[in-house]
């Protein structure tokens, strides 16, 4: 009882604060600038006829032939973008921002914006146009069952170390500030979220966290993990799960999601995302321009862009393949 | 009243000449010995428009960010790889070398050797780094190794290091004062020094030497600048034939050319006196001088000439020619001194040195050739002169010709002619472009090893040297606030999507990715943080040596990065810069304009453009002035200035249709054509003004001035557009165009005077048949 009368609490000082910035702040929408195809972009995904890129100062890109930039009403850095159909999707990102657009990514209006979260959402996955979650930094974790119209928190306290549990539990009793402000910083990032076959939903993150849930993401279970370096996707190819992050770190499991073994690579930057190539080929990329693919269990170097770290990848309808990274968009010769 | 004045002076001159002419000679060993102190001088701060307000931010802030003033050094192995020991080895002295050169601020050398090039690296657990060439460095595969991972590591492929690995950079900032002397420093030798010590030592078959930046550049300029003397030679050779041709008399060849080499010597020696050096752009005043005075010289023994043929003695022919000449000359080169000193309200350094030591040398050439020139040919015995008749009616008939322009019926269409000249003139001047049209150093030639030198280090380095830095000044501890750095961010991305803008560098970028660095590298924290405690953090892994915050952290560069220095490109961005500013400006957070090499130019740009009005309002106002005063009628002085006028038009036409902009050298340009180009009006307007007013027709009146003055008018423009067009050969390309354009005005005002002028007066006088 006293958990939800907190919760609305919260939810209330966001949306007021949402409201109040918004309102005061109308030069935040993001300008449409010639430059905003070749500045940092950090998702690219495809529907059936166009595709959507996110990047820095709320960019957003549609392409149906060439790309071409779309107002948004944020000037945040976006993260993460989720079309549940050719015409419903999500964006989000810094300041805690989600955005939504019914029609393919041409228009987009703000769901959520809260400059006093001071954290980034990282990930937006829905399950049905009602239904969705999106995930962040510091165990930043929000839940909509109405498209999005109202966004609640959750704290996911099944991924707390068991010495913060006790560390929190103690704390709740003495100060209920300091309880607050410790939990809202004690959760590892959430950096990705995705659906694995078997109703399952997938969560990788900081500190080797790499979790699932066969709830629809109300409860996590951790899988038995070694690596204590951040993950930053994942992926299912083949009936093998992979998973991806620091220093050239790339872990792969089978769907029971408990035999995890290292992938050897022949760099040591950061994996930031896979792809399955239209060709049914598993692709990497990420820090210092890698771009790798794996071929009979070996992966090779495709190539190394020079000072540009790439984030994105993603096949438009046509089957060809766009990058979208810390110089903006681009497609291999 | 006049007249009786100057007759007095002629009486008294001729009475004590040895005096006069001993006093000269004394003078001119005196100033000869001043000439030969003169020493060439290219201070950097000459340049430019000091009071400019770009300029003065730019000198506020010069001391922690550097000026414009940089040299780079770009040592290339020609093998295309530099990971090899002889490279190491050869670059590390270089750095060495370029350290210890006096005049280099030691702490601003940069290159894969100065302790301040790190890299840093993500791990587990934070941070690792250290610096690109660890302190066991050695040469062998293995060092060699380490150095190219940490290379890639620290992100300098493109600013330290050339894309393709063929070449290393050692870039460092000049200081205005030799440390060691207290002197301003000295650009030329110090070019010098880098050309002996830097490329001379270290360039050979395998290694390559490259070197930009002002000081180099002030050093070839400089270089190029001596070949003038050759061409000096050349025309003092041209011009002597033809003095040869026209008087037929080696006598009266000899003296005119003496009485100006000596005002070149006045000229020279008088800058060492008033304390100038000789900068290059200056060089060409010489040229000037000399042709001047061989003009005015002319006009000398021609009235001398053609007295003694009419039978005078030569004594009292050369007193009756100083008589008549001492005047319309007098005036002539008075307008010429102060056309020239009108220059000086041009607030640039090297504008003003130009006006100064042109109107000594024009002032000069009123002592050396109006009264020098005539005291000595008095010593000489003419009588030998002969006629040559057959010459003078071949040159009678000219003159007839020639008068038909006063004639009404011919002088409705010169100036119909001379309507639709200016019309077309004036409708392709408003294209004429302001600034520098090339690139690289528009001081010289395309083709020239400093501009290659250029166009290699712009091709294979992610830099230009075409850098502006707009200057953020905020409070102290400013860059710990997220809305101050959000407003720079702001500031820098608005501008960096302008056209012309490649790319741009402020401490909000880098402190964004140096957020990400802290979040494990990962890209989607490349934000500037909102909690101080992480945009302190950020911050202050960025050294003050970046360039891109002082010591407190209250000014903060935003650096800008061009496609290139032509005018429109800075126009569009300085626009844009003042227009971005205007919006986000508040009392604590001021965008400043401007600092780096481009802001310099924007500043001369924005001060040559607003100075071409004032000083041709200035140039036409002095001559204005001076013709009523010789004239004391005002149709004779419009009569004058409007073929002038017509002339300079048609030059700012030809500047736009030969791509030459209005810069610091061509800017003077036309004050130097005017002011000389008035001569030619004045002497033969001088002959007819007295007829006019006794009531002779202007026909017969433009006669007999042909006939007095109209060789020597003829001969004058000749003389001087010879002169300054040797220069189309000069080394550097702003030579090359100033003679261009001072050839056209020379000869065609001299058209002008003998075309125009006698179809004006015949207008303005109609009644007398």
């Amino acid at each position: 009882m006293s958990f939800s009368i907190l919760r609305s609490a919260v939810l209330v000082v966001v949306a007021s604060f949402a409201a109040t910035a918004h309102a005061e702040k109308n030069v935040l929408a993001a300008q449409i600038q010639p430059l905003a195809q070749t500045s940092l972009i950090l998702d690219i995904t495809a529907t059936n006829n166009s595709m959507v890129a996110v990047g820095e100062r709320g960019h957003v890109l549609v392409n149906q032939g060439q790309w071409q930039q779309v107002a948004t009403p944020v000037s945040a850095q976006l993260t993460k973008v989720f079309f549940l159909n050719d015409k419903l999707g999500w964006a989000v990102g810094h300041d805690a921002t989600i955005i939504h657009t019914q029609d393919g990514g041409m228009t987009w209006s703000i769901q959520m914006q809260s400059f006093d979260i001071e954290k980034p959402f990282l990930d937006v996955h829905f399950f049905n146009p009602q239904h969705g979650i999106a995930v962040g930094a510091y165990g930043l974790f929000y839940r909509t069952y109405d498209g999005g119209q109202l966004w609640q928190p959750e704290f996911h306290q099944e991924l707390l170390f068991e010495e913060d549990v006790s560390y929190l539990a103690e704390l709740k009793l003495e100060d209920i500030a300091l309880y607050e402000s410790e939990k809202a910083a004690l959760l590892p990032h959430f950096n990705r979220v995705i659906a694995l076959s078997g109703q399952r939903l997938l969560l990788v993150g900081e500190l080797g966290l790499v979790s699932y849930s066969t709830d629809l993401g109300n409860t996590f279970i951790k899988t038995d993990f070694g690596y204590e370096g951040s993950m930053f996707s994942a992926i299912e190819h083949q009936n093998q799960v992979y998973v991806m992050g620091l220093r050239g770190h790339v872990f792969k499991s089978d769907l029971s999601l408990s035999r995890w073994t290292k992938i050897d690579l022949p760099v040591e930057s950061s994996i930031n995302n896979a792809f399955i190539t239209p060709d049914n080929e598993l692709m990497f990329v990420g820090n210092a321009g890698v771009v790798l693919q794996l071929k009979n269990d070996n992966i090779e170097i495709v190539t190394r862009r020079q000072g540009e770290n790439i984030v994105a990848v993603t096949a438009n309808p046509k089957g060809q393949i766009w990058f979208g990274g810390t110089k903006g968009l681009f497609q291999l010769p | 009243m006049l007249d009786k004045l100057v007759n007095g002076f002629e009486t008294h001159l001729f009475r004590n000449r040895i005096w006069v002419i001993l006093s000269f000679i004394l003078m001119t060993v005196f100033l000869g010995y001043q000439a030969s102190q003169l020493k060439m001088d290219a201070a950097f701060s000459k340049n430019i428009p000091l009071n400019h307000q770009y300029m003065q931010t730019y000198t506020k802030h010069q001391k922690n960010f550097g000026g414009a003033n940089s040299i780079i050094v770009v040592v290339e192995d020609t093998s295309g790889n530099i990971f090899n020991a002889n490279f190491f080895d050869v670059l590390k002295n270089v750095h060495d070398q370029l350290f210890f050169i006096p005049g280099v601020e030691r702490s601003q050398v940069k290159s894969l050797f100065s302790p301040s090039t790190r890299f840093t690296e993500v791990v587990e657990d934070g941070f690792a780094g250290g610096p690109v060439i660890p302190a066991d460095f050695t040469t062998d595969d293995y060092g060699l190794g380490v150095v190219r991972d940490n290379i890639e590591k620290a992100g300098i492929v493109g600013r330290l290091i050339a894309t393709n690995y063929s070449s290393a950079m050692v870039s460092a900032q000049l200081m205005e004062f030799d440390p060691q002397t207290g002197e301003p420093l000295d650009t030329i030798a110090f070019a010098d020094q880098l050309e002996e010590q830097i490329r001379g030592q270290f360039e050979n078959g395998n290694i390559k030497i490259h070197i930009i930046g002002f000081a180099k550049m002030a050093g070839d300029v400089a270089e190029g600048a001596k070949g003038v003397v050759f061409f000096f030679l050349i025309a003092i050779a041209i011009t002597a034939v033809m003095v040869y041709l026209f008087s037929k008399s080696l006598t009266l060849t000899v003296l005119p050319l003496v009485c100006s080499l000596m005002a070149v010597i006045w000229q020279l020696g008088l800058l060492t006196v008033v304390g100038y050096g000789l900068d290059p752009m200056s060089i060409l005043i010489p040229f000037l001088v000399f042709a001047i005075g061989v003009s005015h010289g002319v006009q000398m023994i021609n009235g001398v000439r053609s007295r003694v043929l009419a039978g005078q003695l030569t004594k009292s022919a050369a007193a009756s020619a100083f008589r008549s000449l001492l005047i319309p000359g007098g005036v002539a080169l008075l307008s010429d001194t102060v056309g020239f000193l009108t220059l000086l309200a041009i607030d640039i350094g090297i504008i003003r040195e130009l006006a100064i030591s042109a109107s000594l040398g024009v002032a000069v050439i009123i002592l050396t050739n109006l009264i020098l020139l005539p005291l000595v040919i008095s010593y000489t015995d003419l009588s030998k002169l002969e006629p040559n008749e057959q010459t003078k009616q071949k040159i009678e008939k000219l003159w007839l010709k020639l008068s038909m322009f006063a004639t009404p019926k011919y002088a409705v269409w010169v100036l119909i002619c001379t309507t639709l000249l200016y019309l077309f003139g004036y409708q392709q001047s408003a294209n004429m472009k302001i600034g520098d049209l090339q690139g690289g150093a528009p001081a010289l030639h395309q083709d020239s090893r400093y501009n290659l030198d250029t166009f290699y280090i712009t091709n294979n380095y992610s830099i230009t040297t075409d850098v502006m830095s707009v200057i953020v000044e905020a409070t102290p501890e400013a860059c710990t606030y997220h809305s101050v750095l959000e407003t720079i961010d702001e500031f820098e991305w608005q501008v960096a999507n302008t056209p012309g803008v490649e790319s741009t560098a402020s401490l909000a970028s880098v402190a964004k990715r140096v957020n990400a660095g802290f979040n494990e590298g990962n890209p989607k924290w490349q934000v500037l943080p909102r909690t101080t405690a992480s945009l302190v953090q950020a911050v202050g892994r960025v050294p003050t040596t970046s360039g891109l915050l002082n010591g407190n952290c209250s000014v903060m560069p935003v650096y800008l990065f061009l496609k290139d220095h032509k005018a429109e490109t800075i126009e569009v961005v300085i626009d844009k810069v003042k227009q971005v500013a205007q919006q986000l400006n508040t009392p604590d957070i001021q965008f400043k304009l401007a600092s780096g090499p481009v802001g310099v130019m924007a500043a001369t740009n924005e001060a040559v453009s607003e100075a071409q009005l004032p000083m041709m309002i200035y140039v036409y106002g002095a001559v204005f002035v001076l013709c009523l005063i010789s004239f004391r009628s005002l149709k004779a002085t419009v009569a004058v200035i409007i073929p002038l006028y017509v002339v300079s038009t048609l030059a700012q036409a030809l500047m736009t249709w030969l791509n030459i902009g209005l810069a610091v050298s061509t800017l003077p340009v036309i004050a130097l054509g005017v002011g000389i180009g008035v001569d030619y009006g004045i002497y033969i307007l001088s002959t007819m003004s007295g007829k006019l007013t006794n009531g002779m027709a202007v026909q017969q009146a433009y006669y007999e001035a042909l006939v007095e003055r109209g060789s020597a008018v003829i001969f004058t423009g000749l003389t001087l557009a010879i002169g300054v067009s040797t220069w189309f050969f000069s080394a550097l390309k702003f030579q090359m165009d100033m003679g261009i354009l001072l050839t056209f005005m020379f000869l065609v005002n001299m058209l002008g005077a003998i075309i125009i002028l006698p179809a004006l007066s015949a207008i303005f006088w109609p009644k007398r048949k």
